[in-house]
């Protein structure tokens, strides 16, 4: 892959004509129209009609221009490609404030990368000269001189270890096997943290904390700041060339890893460790019926949803899809195990939650949108940075739904959402708890072990890699 | 003719008009509405989008810009797949209708809802799913669900019941249009205050259809009236196969004739050639040759009959119907042998009656970009426009697509060649153009209409036509004195 902005905008100039405008992008559920939905709600952004196709990009239901939504900046791109654009600080402040979350892409009848295209748009705006927005240059500076866009002391990225009694687990030399917690986990949701690396602890994983670990570079690659990205990335490289299994809570670092570090890497390099998300673990061994969860008064009978992390819902989802289309010699009649994948990815999070449902008494109920068509938090792309009140209010456009749906928890798999969902439920007072499911687990003590998992466990790969299989499969009916 | 270029100090008028967040010259905000495909591939930037709410907003700024001598071209959504009007030299004004997005009333007993021009297909189909579920929204067939019910009918895009009833401009009786002499004018019954919108020939000469196929030309249409009808709780499609387009025309004519009976039941009559499935996937990535798709069951051509009812009895009827009909064509047909009936699976038959879809969109998928040219042509010619075009196409390179539906049983019929390419090879809009050339040639002589005439087609049509496209031409002058409106696909002026 190219390694500048410009050149990256370039090799996407198919992706980027495929566009006809079309608008399906807009919404979710765009090919449902009669998907039976909640009906009405009246929530503190608004009433939206949860039914059918509904509109789900959060720029686009913001600031309404053509250029907020995404089939505008497809255009954007290709008159910068043509020459009747140039970058300036009109494009960047038009193209900026996207979550990036991807739900365009997935609604694209064309499979245009649209995410890919959005970052080399703001990588190559950057590149001609167009400064950085105030927001986005402070953390960028963070992340220079910290190794975290926090601003939190480097010395102390892993003191939440230590505060919890996890110290042993910080450079473990002899384990094979590492957690990267990521920023917002070691500097923020400390909680997250901790109730991973206990899990972890409970399950008899032999792990290591690596205290060289920074800032995955999510924010960066994002923003178009692709230079810092790189050395980020060249940094956590190194630290954890020594591993088989890097495990993550965060969505954004598991994807960062898994799905852009690749992509800029050398063209002979490939990722020395394999990857993976502790639900997948955890989703794993209920399946194997390792494990299971204790009843648990406190929890029972509460109305408990879920949020899909677009990093690690979507985003991992049309990567997998890109990556099976090139693969596929006949996409006819491959496009239904393509979605079959698609859709077995998608229930990882939601086996653990069913079998919560199941042992603790908790009452499962989905959002309207959700999966492929969730609605983003609103805190990715650059934007709870960068435009703070508008990442608010996607939030809370978000908690509207969990409240619609009368959760008493709103729960997700990445701290990142959990952060802004949780701001947006305290300003906005949407009147919910915020959690993540791995916390719940732990701060209530659920975990009941059937089976103690061996290493072996611990060192299956994501279900992802299962790709070339799955196209050999014959299409489930 | 000449047109001012927007300047400053026209945008501060707009903006004295519809609030400065609601205007703008930003030149990342006007590059985004471009668009050079699906229906046309001359499109240019405008110099001023404005995104106004209210008629009294559009009324002013229409006033203003015939003062001014500016261009406008009027939007209200995604046009069937596409800005269908996008801007045009010498660019101007894009009014972004996508703000006036009421569903103002639905009144079931008197059959019409009252929409305005933003409100898009998904919006509408979700509202009446709801709240109306005994009646079909009045929405495109075809048309993604971010298109708009309005754009597509002054386009003269289908309803759901096309087949059956006439195109969707005929389910509109009475609308609302701003002129940009500024006076704002509601037609039909809806011209006196105290009426219902409830009949289009009302009061006079019916206006509305002047505005029929106007595609923004005219004034800006600010609201529409549309008969509803009952949405049918059974439904199904019939699909007959056969091997070459002329079977599928007789065939189909024949059951069109059966008016006052099944006829009436069949609403959507859609067919074409299999490479309408093959160019739904990368050109590299889907066999090309028909045996595949012999071997899966699709035939060379195919013609789909979705059929309503009021209960179950009168559809199977009809489509009982349908079968023998087919089955006794067979000893009329030029290859009785390919005539086969296509056996759906009940998930591919509700794929089919999904509305709102995004079947025309993955034509890009192909390769990178599509153009729809269509044609209207009387029915019982259109095995001869499929057989010519289809030719013409692989001549030039192009896969040869072609869809194929009836409007009003079987009186026209909807040619759309969709002529799939590589839109960064600039050399492909040139193909495009010489295919479009000869082909519009041929096929005015034969007396077939260009549905959007490109730019460089239009002479070859309106100079034939030379009394009615002067007729047109007063009107327009009547309500645009300065000829400030989008000229359209009309080439007015």
């Amino acid at each position: 892959m190219a390694k500048t902005g410009m050149k990256r905008l370039e090799e996407l100039e198919k992706d980027i004509y495929k566009c006809i405008h079309c608008k399906a992008c807009r919404s979710a559920y765009s090919g449902e129209p009669d998907r039976e939905g909640i009906g009405e709600f009246a929530g503190k952004q608004g009433t939206v009609l949860y039914e059918g196709i509904v509109d789900a990009c959060p720029a686009g239901i913001e600031y309404g221009w053509e250029a907020f939504w995404n089939a505008g900046k497809m255009w954007i791109a290709r008159s910068i490609l043509n020459g009747d654009l140039e970058f300036n600080e009109e494009v960047r402040d038009v193209i900026l404030p996207c979550i990036t979350c991807g739900q365009c892409s997935a609604q694209c009848e064309n499979k245009i990368r649209t995410v890919d295209i959005i970052e080399a748009l703001r990588a190559a705006c950057m590149e001609s000269g167009v400064p950085m927005i105030d927001k986005h240059e402070l953390v960028d500076n963070l992340v220079k001189e910290r190794n975290n866009p926090y601003g939190g002391a480097a010395a102390e990225r892993l003191k939440w270890a230590k505060d919890a009694g996890l110290e042993k687990f910080i450079n473990n030399k002899d384990a094979k096997i590492a957690y990267y917690v990521g920023c917002t986990a070691s500097y923020r949701q400390v909680e997250v943290a901790i109730a991973t690396a206990k899990l972890f602890e409970q399950l008899g994983m032999d792990f290591t904390l690596v205290d060289d670990e920074v800032c995955c570079g999510s924010p960066f690659f994002r923003i178009g700041a692709v230079g810092t990205a790189q050395e980020l990335m060249r940094k956590n490289l190194e630290a954890f060339k020594n591993v088989k299994m890097v495990y993550f809570s965060c969505a954004g670092c598991y994807r960062t890893f898994t799905i852009d570090y690749p992509k800029w890497m050398s063209e002979d390099e490939k990722l020395p460790f394999k990857t993976q998300h502790a639900f997948e673990l955890v989703a794993r061994l209920i399946q194997q019926e390792k494990i299971k969860f204790k009843p648990n008064k406190e929890l029972k009978g509460k109305v408990v949803t879920y949020h899909d992390p677009c990093h690690t819902g979507r985003h991992f989802a049309v990567d997998m899809e890109q990556e099976m289309i090139e693969k596929s010699s006949n996409l006819m009649i491959e496009s239904r195990k393509i979605r079959d994948a698609i859709e077995e990815w998608y229930e990882v999070p939601r086996i653990i939650l069913r079998k919560l449902e199941e042992d603790v008494g908790i009452e499962f109920k989905e959002m309207y949108r959700i999966k492929l068509n969730s609605m983003c938090c609103g805190a990715g792309g650059g934007v709870r940075a960068g435009y703070p009140e508008f990442s608010i209010k996607t939030a809370s456009l978000r908690c509207d739904e969990a409240n619609a749906v009368g959760a008493d928890i709103l729960t997700t798999e990445c701290p990142f959402c959990w952060r802004n969902l949780s701001d947006a439920n305290e300003q906005y007072e949407h009147g919910m708890v915020v959690m993540g499911v791995l916390q719940m687990i732990t701060e209530y003590n659920l975990l009941d072990i059937l089976q103690n998992p061996n290493e072996k466990d611990f060192l299956l790969p994501s279900i992802r890699e299962n790709m070339e299989e799955i196209l050999k499969e014959k299409p489930k009916k | 003719m000449s047109y001012k270029l927007p300047d400053e100090k026209d945008l501060e008028a707009m903006i004295g008009i519809v609030g400065k967040e609601y205007a703008t010259n930003n030149k990342a905000i006007t590059a985004s509405y471009l668009s050079k495909s699906v229906m046309g591939l001359e499109s240019q930037i405008p110099d001023i989008v404005i995104r106004p709410k209210y008629v009294e907003e559009i009324r002013k700024i229409l006033v203003y810009c015939t003062q001014e001598k500016i261009a406008v071209s009027p939007v209200s959504g995604g046009l069937s797949g596409g800005f269908a009007c996008p801007t045009i030299k010498p660019g101007g004004v894009l009014l972004d209708l996508g703000r006036m997005k009421r569903i103002i009333e639905i009144d079931e007993e008197n059959r019409f809802c009252i929409i305005e021009p933003g409100v898009t297909n998904g919006e509408l189909w979700a509202y009446m799913h709801k709240y109306h579920p005994d009646w079909a929204p009045p929405i495109p067939d075809g048309a993604p669900p971010a298109a708009t019910v309005m754009g597509d009918a002054i386009d003269r895009g289908f309803s759901l019941y096309t087949s059956s009833v006439g195109p969707q401009g005929d389910n509109f009786m009475c609308g609302e249009i701003v002129f940009p002499n500024g006076d704002v004018v509601r037609t039909g019954s809806w011209a006196l205050p105290t009426a219902k919108p409830f009949y289009k020939y009302g009061l006079g000469p019916d206006m509305w259809s002047f505005l029929m196929g106007s595609q923004g030309s005219l004034g800006v249409i600010t609201k529409a009236a549309v008969k509803i009808y009952p949405h049918p709780k059974f439904k199904t499609v019939v699909v007959w196969g056969m091997d070459n387009p002329y079977d599928m025309q007789n065939l189909t004519l024949e059951v069109a004739k059966q008016e006052f009976g099944i006829s009436h039941h069949t609403v959507m009559v859609q067919g074409g050639n299999y490479p309408i499935v093959m160019a739904r996937w990368p050109k590299d990535k889907i066999p090309h040759d028909y045996a595949f798709y012999k071997d899966i069951g699709i035939s060379q051509w195919w013609m789909n009959w979705e059929t309503w009812a009021q209960t179950q009895e009168e559809l199977d009827y009809a489509t009982n119907r349908i079968d023998k009909m087919a089955e006794d064509f067979k000893k009329r047909a030029k290859n009785p042998d390919a005539i086969i009936k296509q056996q759906l699976h009940p998930k591919q038959i509700a794929s089919r009656m999904k509305k709102p879809n995004k079947i025309a969109i993955p034509y890009s998928f192909w390769e990178a970009g599509f153009l729809f040219i269509t044609w209207y042509t009387p029915w019982p010619e259109c095995a001869h426009f499929a057989e010519m075009y289809t030719k013409a196409m692989e001549k030039y390179g192009f896969p040869p697509v072609m869809w194929i539906a009836s409007i009003e049983r079987c009186r026209q019929a909807i040619c759309m060649p969709i002529v799939c390419f590589d839109s960064r090879d600039p050399k492909n809009f040139e193909k495009v153009q010489e295919l479009n050339r000869e082909t519009t040639e041929y096929a005015l002589k034969q007396g077939w209409l260009n549905y959007r005439p490109d730019p460089y087609i239009h002479v070859q049509a309106y100079y034939q036509a030379a009394m009615y496209w002067k007729y047109l031409r007063a009107f327009k002058k009547l309500v645009d004195p300065n000829m400030i409106m989008h000229p359209g696909r009309l080439a007015l002026p």
